[in-house]
C-alpha cells in the first residue's frame, strides 16, 4: 500500500521537496550551531518566530501574498518549458505606473485603485510581451533579454521616481506616503458587527484585500491553464515545443501570450509592492524578491493551485529569518544560504534516484544473494 | 557646466583611463560568460563567482597580510564555486540557469552571513585591513603627454585583463581544446560522435569561467575600491553577460562591448553635470545589447538558410552526375 503510493510521481515530487527543505534546514541548523552564542534560541526563533505574534503573522500572510502572485507569474512560463528572469522588470513598471495613479489621479478610491491595478497589469503584460516577441520572432534568448529589460526596467523605475515623483527637495529617494484613496484597503471590511477584528487588522498587522486578489488570480491562472486551449497549448508546448508547432498550435503566438500574462501577473505583485506593502514607492522597491517566485514555482512544481502552499512556506522562512536576526545574533542572510540549498537540491534531478539506489543497493547487499551490481549501473 | 565642457571632459586622458578602470571589472567577467557560452551553456552564477571571490580576497589579504595569498585564494574560491555549479549542472543534472541563480543567492547570502561572523558589521569590511594590487607605472610611457596618462599607472589588473583576452583567443581559435569547446556548443551530439568528453569540456569551460570573473571580483575589492561591500558587484556579472553578446561572442569583441558599457558608465556620470539624467544613458547599452541579439540571431539564421541551400544544391548535382 505505502509501495503503491511511492509509486504516485506526484507523491514522489512531494517527498523530494519535502527532503530537499528537511535536508537545508538542517544545514542551516549546522551553520547556526557554528555562529551563534544561544544556538537554540535563534532557531527557535527562527521556525516559530513568524506565529508567534499577530503582527509577525500579519507580515508572513502579507509576504506570502507578494510570493504567490511571483510564483503564478513563473510557474506559466516554466509550465511552457520556457525561462523567464524578467519579472523584477515588470514588477518595477507595474509600481510606478500604479503608484503614480494611487498618488496623483484624483478619483475616489473605489475607482483609484481598480484604475491603478489594472494599469500595473497592462505594464506589466506589455513590458512582459516583449521578450515573448523577441523570441517568438527574432529568436533573442528569453534568459538575456529578459535580465536587459530588468535593467532599462530599474533604471527608468529611479529615473521617474528621483526627477518626477519624489517631493521637490526631499533627501531620500521615495515618494510621498500614498493618500488613503491610492492604498489597498484592510482585508476585512469595516462593518459595525466585525468592528473589532477591523480594529485589530489594521492596526497591527495590515493585511490588505490583495489576498482575496491573489486566492482569485490562483483561480483563474489554474483555469486558464487546464480548461482553456490556450492553456492546453502552453502545457503543450511544455511537453514538447517541436511536436506542439507539428500538431498545429501557432506556438509563435503562444509564446507571446505566455509571456504576456506572465508580466501580467508580477505587475499586479509590482502594484501590491507599492499599494500594499510600502504604501510609496521607494528606491529598490523589488530588492531581495525579484528572483523568488523562482523559487516558489519550483517547490509548487509549477502547479498554480500548490503556489500558494509553497508560498506560505516559502514567506515562513523570510519571515522567521528576519524575527531570528532581530532577537538573536545570527544575521537573516543565513535563509539565502537555506534557500541556495533547497534549489540545488529541488532542481538536482537525480538526488533523489542516487539516494535510492543506494538505499536498495544496501538491501540488496543485506539480502547477500544478489551480486552489488545491481546498484551500479542505473544511469 | 556648458557642453563643451563635458566633450572636452570626455576627451581627456583623465576620463579614458577612468573607463579603463571602470571597464576592467566588466572585460574578465565577460570573458567567462564568453567561454561557456560557447561550450553551449549560458553561466549566470558570474554574478556570484565574482562575490565571492571578492570577499575571499579581501579576507585573507587581511587576515595573512600578504596580497598575493588574498588574490591565490580569491581565485581558489571562485574556481571552487564553478566546480560546485559544474558538479550541480552536470553530475546532478540540475538546470544551469536555476543552478546559476541557487548560486548567486547562496554567494550573496554567505558573504554577508560570514562577513558579520567575522566583522560585526552587515555593510563592509571596513574594519579589515586588506590589501590593494599593486599599480604599474611604465618608465618611458608615463612621460608621454597623453597616452602615458591613459595607461601608465592603472592597476595590475587592467592589463591581467588584456592580457587574458588575448589568451583567451588563442586558446579558443588556436588550440586543439578550444576548437573542442567550440564544437560541444554548437553541436553536443556530433562532438560526442567525434569522441569528445562534452560532460568535461564543459566542466573545464565553467572553471576556465570561474577563474576569469573571479579576477573581475577581485578587481572590484582589491583594486577598483578596497574594502568588500555587501552586493558590491551590483549587477556587474549580468552586464558582462550582455557584453558577450554584444561583441559577437568573439573574445576582443567581448572586450570592446565590455568597454562600451565602462565608457557608457563613465559617460552617464559626467552628463550628470548638464542636467542630463544619468539613469537614461545608462539604459542605451542595454538597448543595444537587445538590438545586438536580434541581429546576431536574424543573421546566424540567414546563414543557416545559406548553408542549407548550399547543401541540397550541390545534393542535386550530385544526383544529376550520377544519373547522367
Amino acid at each position: 500500500m505505502i509501495r503503491k503510493l511511492y509509486m504516485k510521481p506526484a507523491v514522489r515530487e512531494f517527498l523530494r521537496i519535502l527532503l530537499a527543505i528537511t535536508i537545508s534546514l538542517g544545514l542551516g541548523f549546522i551553520i547556526t550551531l557554528l555562529v551563534s552564542e544561544d544556538p537554540i534560541g535563534a532557531y527557535r526563533a527562527f521556525l516559530t518566530g513568524p506565529v508567534s505574534r499577530i503582527n509577525r503573522a500579519g507580515e508572513w500572510i502579507k509576504e506570502a501574498i507578494t510570493l504567490t502572485l511571483l510564483g503564478l507569474s513563473v510557474a506559466l512560463v516554466f509550465k511552457a518549458k520556457l525561462f523567464s528572469l524578467g519579472a523584477e522588470g515588470q514588477m518595477l513598471l507595474g509600481a510606478l505606473v500604479s503608484g503614480t495613479i494611487a498618488l496623483f489621479v484624483p478619483l475616489p478610491s473605489v475607482l483609484r485603485i481598480p484604475l491603478a491595478l489594472i494599469a500595473g497589469m497592462l505594464v506589466g503584460g506589455l513590458f512582459g510581451a516583449l521578450p515573448g516577441y523577441l523570441k517568438a520572432h527574432l529568436n533573442a534568448n528569453e534568459i538575456v533579454s529578459t535580465l536587459m529589460l530588468n535593467a532599462i526596467a530599474l533604471r527608468v523605475y529611479d529615473y521617474f521616481l528621483i526627477f518626477h515623483i519624489k517631493p521637490e527637495g526631499a533627501g531620500y529617494n521615495a515618494s510621498d506616503f500614498f493618500p488613503k484613496e491610492g492604498v489597498l484597503p484592510t482585508f476585512i471590511p469595516n462593518l459595525p458587527f466585525l468592528a473589532d477584528a477591523y480594529e485589530l487588522f489594521s492596526r497591527r498587522a495590515n493585511i490588505t484585500i490583495m489576498l482575496y486578489i491573489a486566492i482569485v488570480v490562483v483561480i483563474l491562472v489554474w483555469y486558464l491553464m487546464y480548461r482553456t486551449p490556450f492553456g492546453y497549448e502552453l502545457r503543450m508546448m511544455g511537453a514538447n515545443m517541436k511536436f506542439a508547432r507539428y500538431g498545429g498550435i501557432d506556438t509563435k503566438r503562444s509564446v507571446v501570450l505566455t509571456f504576456a500574462i506572465s508580466g501580467v501577473v508580477a505587475g499586479l505583485a509590482g502594484a501590491y509592492l507599492g499599494m500594499g506593502i510600502h504604501q510609496k514607492l521607494i528606491a529598490n522597491i523589488t530588492i531581495g524578491i525579484a528572483f523568488e517566485g523562482i523559487v516558489v514555482a519550483l517547490l509548487a512544481r509549477n502547479n498554480p493551485v500548490a503556489v500558494p502552499f509553497a508560498a506560505l512556506a516559502y514567506g515562513y522562512l523570510r519571515a522567521g529569518a528576519d524575527i531570528m536576526e532581530r532577537s538573536s545574533d545570527v544575521s537573516r542572510e543565513m535563509v539565502l544560504v537555506i534557500q541556495a540549498i533547497i534549489i540545488l537540491l529541488v532542481t538536482a534531478e537525480r538526488v533523489l534516484p542516487i539516494i535510492q539506489q543506494r538505499v536498495s543497493a544496501m538491501r540488496e547487499n543485506n539480502k547477500a544473494t544478489a551480486p552489488e551490481e545491481g546498484g551500479q549501473n542505473v544511469v | 557646466m556648458s557642453f563643451d565642457v563635458v566633450l572636452r571632459s570626455i576627451f581627456s586622458a583623465a576620463f579614458l583611463a577612468s573607463v579603463l578602470r571602470i571597464s576592467t571589472p566588466l572585460i574578465l567577467p565577460a570573458l567567462g560568460g564568453l567561454i561557456t557560452d560557447l561550450s553551449g551553456a549560458v553561466n549566470i552564477a558570474l554574478e556570484g563567482i565574482m562575490l565571492t571571490s571578492a570577499f575571499t580576497g579581501v579576507i585573507v589579504s587581511a587576515y595573512s597580510g600578504s596580497i598575493f595569498l588574498g588574490v591565490l585564494a580569491g581565485v581558489a574560491s571562485g574556481v571552487l564555486i564553478s566546480f560546485v555549479l559544474g558538479w550541480f549542472h552536470l553530475h546532478l543534472e540540475t538546470d544551469i540557469i536555476l543552478a546559476g541563480i541557487a548560486i548567486n543567492i547562496l554567494a550573496t547570502g554567505g558573504t554577508i552571513f560570514l562577513l558579520y561572523v567575522l566583522t560585526g558589521d552587515k555593510g563592509n569590511s571596513q574594519s579589515l585591513a586588506s590589501g590593494r594590487v599593486p599599480n604599474i607605472n611604465l618608465p618611458l610611457i608615463q612621460d608621454i603627454p597623453f597616452l602615458g596618462r591613459v595607461i601608465s599607472g592603472q592597476h595590475i589588473f587592467v592589463w591581467i585583463a588584456f592580457i587574458l583576452t588575448w589568451l583567451v583567443a588563442i586558446y579558443l581559435y588556436r588550440t586543439p581544446w578550444g576548437t573542442h569547446l567550440r564544437a560541444v556548443g554548437e553541436n553536443p551530439e556530433a562532438a560526442e560522435t567525434m569522441g569528445i568528453n562534452v560532460k568535461r569540456t564543459r566542466m573545464i569551460a565553467l572553471l576556465i569561467s570561474g577563474f576569469l570573473a573571479s579576477f573581475g571580483g577581485l578587481t572590484m575589492s582589491m583594486a577598483y575600491l578596497t574594502i568588500f561591500q555587501r552586493e558590491m558587484t551590483a549587477g556587474r556579472g549580468f552586464i558582462a553577460l550582455a557584453a558577450v553578446y554584444l561583441g559577437g561572442r568573439k573574445p576582443w569583441g567581448t572586450l570592446l562591448a565590455a568597454m562600451l558599457f565602462g565608457f557608457a558608465d563613465a559617460l552617464s556620470h559626467q552628463l550628470g553635470s548638464l542636467n542630463i539624467p544619468s539613469q537614461l544613458v545608462q539604459t542605451i547599452p542595454y538597448f543595444v545589447t537587445i538590438m545586438a541579439l536580434v541581429i546576431y540571431n536574424l543573421r546566424e539564421q540567414a546563414i543557416k538558410r545559406e548553408r542549407r541551400r548550399k547543401f541540397q544544391e550541390q545534393h542535386m548535382q550530385s544526383v544529376a552526375s550520377i544519373e547522367s
